[in-house]
């Protein structure tokens, strides 16, 4: 995605709205390893219900236009199995074409993709965060170069993260208020915050660029504004990123701020499925 | 089929419904009135009053998303004037809290169940009133003071409810949501409830019980089918969203900590998930407790204006009783965002996508109904088409969201509102529409102007599509909902002109039903006198007179036939019409007299 859709002058907000409201409708871009996945079902469903939709139309208009009140009504219950058989077959065709397209697509992603924590944990170089979300803001902290979180060189940021391309990056994600939802389009990604709850998600960036974080689930009056940004850098760019911050982060510790320590055991919540 | 079928011989059943005589004060004829036809207009009324509430929030949410911080007009000065007439991040989530509420529990159930269960069930079997007439007077003014209660929410003293519809905890709770605005909707959610309830025990206990001679289950109008599921789904599943209401109020009045958990900021044992599976075991069930009312007149008035029996009425039952069953055990397909294990995860997308073959067994009846039919495009007939329109619509986009993944990405974008505005919004609105025009007659004896029915036809039905197709587009492209000015993310900037045209129509369809209130108010008191029967269908209803005595029915009908004996050649050849009465005595060609079983002798 190009960050740059901004548009500030209100003119050429003004014209484009004139001329073309549908000019930004359709899936954002996919800037994910995996994404295209759950396009590519989004599609297929498309096309498979709009047929369905315009038949269903076609049906409608023919029966009105052409079985008018001039039209003799045909007495028929369609209640014999000889008619009634078409309906059900009909209905299981349609269930057995669409939905079952649909639901071995669902399935594929879901244990081959979404909840294969298992590739992702083993895939060296993979990078993990863990998020606590609140009102209204994204903290975030990686476990830094000794590798285990709640540390004093855990790397910490607020809403802006940066990450690797082409490697799995993976979140285990908390709340401290209230339910959040922790929302990357471009990465056809979104799994909630809950207070109390570790809940885990993971996605393998393959472009490079700054993509946002969007809150999902109402928060309260600033909702609308938890934004934050998933900056996709080169690898070697991201690890002088991460060495640089790290000695920041540690810069900035402070041992006696107990509730700055949100971090917690990253094993205790990776049990692998 | 044989009348065993049914609980009660003649004589039982017309000595259990003895005739009183009509009430005679102003209190007993309009306020603690027990007749169910007077409850089901005063369902009606309380219904369209809160309609028109809620639809006015709506309008304020649309203006928000068409012009961003910009002050409101007409309703700005009046409304707003401490903010300038501009709606404020936290006006706007109390507006999109009170209008779904409002929507779904005091706009929608009322019309849809209130109004034309109470009016329908007891004339369409052919009973003299409820099976119990005090409990429905009581069910009304309980849901009456539900609705007061929702009036004093806007008083609250930090505002309305703000949480959502939805009511998550812990936003529910005080934690964030501070306020009697808050705390006094969900109390009125929980009093609706009890009336809903009373309302189900009621409708389910007359359906059993109370159908007239001959009556069979399957000589049943699909009206009435729909009402009797419904009300099924209702005595389930209303007291499950009681509890997790009441747990909701002693966590925020006495606080306990059923659904505050244990993070840093927030110390407490409990668990907000508990809500989500409380909430969405009512929630789930509910959506179709909205629409399954709505696919019973559907399937009725389609036979009716195509002037054919309804295509296969037994596969038409069997498909809504197998979604009422299905409805319970498909609700996580609403939580698959929150860690939901992958194997119930799976198992809740597989039983979501098995209720689109019942969905399809009834779709393709309606249309097999309309086929080769004699189509009479009256006003309900236009907005019972439009319903099929856009149920279709509703219920095609309800695919992508019943399976895990692609819910991954839609799962709290506006495709989400879209979705489920086109099937319980659009959907339940025109078949509640198409309802009021067609038994209009039957409530006030006289017929509404069918040339303003039909402006308001085409403007409601383009309007209702365009506005609900504008949201399944932001929302496939992206746009989370619930956001007070959704440009705030660079994403979703682009959309902005898209979002403007949909408020647009929104607008005009919100003032297209002036139309309405005009043509309903104006047929009240002048429309062209209705007799007993103006649309010729033959449901035991239009056998008495418009409006009917306070009784019903002076004898209790004999049912002899289903509800929809249309264009039935023997028949019309003898009666000179294509209809004919269920009840209705047809002499016999060899004879000409009447048989005895059918004079209900036997």
């Amino acid at each position: 995605m190009e960050v740059s859709h901004t548009m500030s002058a209100s003119l050429p907000l003004l014209l484009s709205w004139i001329s073309n409201p549908f000019v930004a409708v359709g899936l954002p871009r996919d800037a994910s390893e995996s994404g295209w996945q759950i396009d590519e079902m989004i599609r297929s469903t498309t096309i498979a219900v709009s047929i369905l939709f315009i038949l269903m139309v076609l049906w409608m208009l023919w029966s009105v236009v052409r079985h008018g009140p001039e039209h003799k009504a045909l007495y028929d219950h369609g209640a014999d199995f000889k008619s009634w058989r078409w309906t059900a077959l009909v209905a299981a065709l349609i269930f057995v074409v669409v939905d079952g397209d649909l639901l071995y697509r669902s399935t594929r992603f879901m244990f081959g993709t979404f909840f294969d924590f298992a590739r992702a944990e083993a895939t060296p170089g993979a990078v993990r965060i863990q998020i606590n979300a609140h009102q209204w803001a994204w903290d975030a902290r990686y476990a830094g170069p000794d590798g285990s979180f709640n540390t004093p060189d855990d790397i910490v940021v607020l809403n802006d993260l940066v990450v690797p391309q082409g490697v799995p990056v993976i979140f285990q994600i908390t709340a401290t208020d209230v339910i959040h939802g922790f929302n990357v389009p471009n990465m056809r990604m979104k799994v909630d915050a809950i207070p109390g709850t570790v809940t885990r998600m993971w996605f393998q960036p393959r472009e490079t660029g700054v993509f946002e974080i969007i809150c999902a689930q109402h928060c309260g009056a600033n909702h609308y504004k938890m934004r934050g940004t998933v900056t996709v850098l080169p690898r070697a760019d991201f690890d002088r990123w991460a060495q640089i911050t790290s000695i920041n982060s540690a810069r900035a510790f402070d041992g006696k701020d107990l509730e700055a320590h949100w971090g917690w055991n990253w094993a205790a919540h990776a049990r692998l499925q | 089929m044989t009348s065993q079928e049914v609980a009660f011989d003649r004589q039982t059943i017309e000595a259990l419904q003895p005739i009183h005589p009509p009430p005679t004060t102003f209190f007993s004829k309009y306020i603690w009135s027990l007749d169910h036809k007077v409850i089901g207009k005063q369902y009606l009324w309380a219904g369209l009053i809160f309609l028109l509430l809620g639809g006015t929030l709506a309008m304020m949410i649309r203006w928000q998303w068409g012009f961003p911080g910009q002050p409101v007009p007409v309703l700005g000065p009046t409304l707003l004037r401490s903010s300038g007439g501009v709606i404020g991040p936290a006006l706007y989530m109390q507006l999109f809290t009170m209008h779904g509420l409002i929507m779904i529990f005091f706009a929608i159930t009322p019309i849809l169940i209130g109004a034309f269960g109470n009016f329908c069930i007891p004339l369409l079997i052919g009973a003299r009133d409820m099976a119990f007439p005090w409990l429905n007077a009581l069910s009304f003014w309980v849901f009456f003071l539900s609705q007061l209660l929702v009036i004093g929410a806007f008083f609250g003293d930090l505002g309305a409810a703000g949480a959502g519809w939805t009511t998550y905890p812990p936003l529910a709770t005080n934690i964030g949501t501070p306020g009697s605005g808050q705390t006094l909707m969900v109390a009125a959610v929980f009093v609706t409830g009890v009336a809903s309830i009373m309302g189900g025990i009621n409708y389910v206990t007359t359906v059993i019980r109370l159908r007239a001679p001959g009556m069979t289950y399957m000589r049943m109008p699909l009206t009435v089918w729909g009402q009797f599921l419904t009300a099924i789904l209702n005595v389930l599943f209303i007291p499950v969203l009681g509890s997790a209401a009441l747990l909701l109020l002693m966590d925020r009045v006495f606080g306990t900590q059923f659904f505050i958990a244990g993070a840093a900021a927030v110390k407490g044992g409990g668990d907000p998930i508990l809500f989500q599976h409380l909430f969405w075991i009512f929630g789930h069930p509910e959506v179709y407790i909205l629409i399954l009312p709505a696919w019973g007149i559907v399937a009725d008035l389609l036979a009716f204006f195509s002037r054919k029996p309804a295509n296969w009425y037994k596969g038409t039952v069997l498909a809504m009783s197998a979604v009422t069953i299905l409805s319970a055990v498909v609700y996580g397909h609403h939580m698959f965002q929150t860690g939901m294990n992958p194997l119930l995860g799976q198992g809740f997308t597989t039983l979501t996508l098995i209720i689109s073959v019942p969905a399809q067994v009834l779709f393709l009846n309606w249309l097999r109904t309309i086929y080769k039919g004699s189509i009479r495009l009256t006003v309900p007939m236009l907005f019972t088409l439009g319903m099929v329109f856009v149920f279709g619509l509703g219920g095609l986009t309800g695919l992508y969201l019943g399976a895990a993944a692609p819910d991954i990405y839609l799962h709290d974008t506006m495709f989400v509102v879209g979705h489920f505005h086109f099937t319980m919004a659009a959907a339940s609105f025109l078949a509640s529409l198409a309802g009021i025009y067609f038994w209009f007659p039957k409530m006030f004896g006289r017929m509404t102007n069918p040339t303003l029915g039909k402006i308001h036809f085409w403007v409601s039905s383009v309007g209702i599509t365009l506005v609900f197709s504008g949201q399944l587009l932001v929302g496939y492209a992206g746009q989370n909902r619930r956001l007070w000015n959704p440009f705030e993310y660079e994403l979703f900037r682009p959309l902005q002109p898209l979002n403007r045209w949909t408020s647009y129509a929104a607008f005009i369809l919100f003032f297209a039903q002036l139309v309405f209130v005009w043509n309903f108010f104006h047929s009240m008191a002048r429309g062209k006198k209705a007799g007993p029967n103006p649309w010729e269908v033959g449901t035991l209803e239009w056998s008495i007179p418009s409006p009917p005595p306070v009784h019903n029915y002076d004898a209790i009908p004999v049912v002899l036939r289903g509800p929809h004996e249309l264009s039935d050649p023997a028949l019309e050849a003898r009666l000179g019409r294509d209809w004919v009465g269920q009840a209705e005595v047809v002499p016999t060609e060899a004879t000409g007299t009447v048989p005895l079983v059918q004079r209900g002798v036997t």
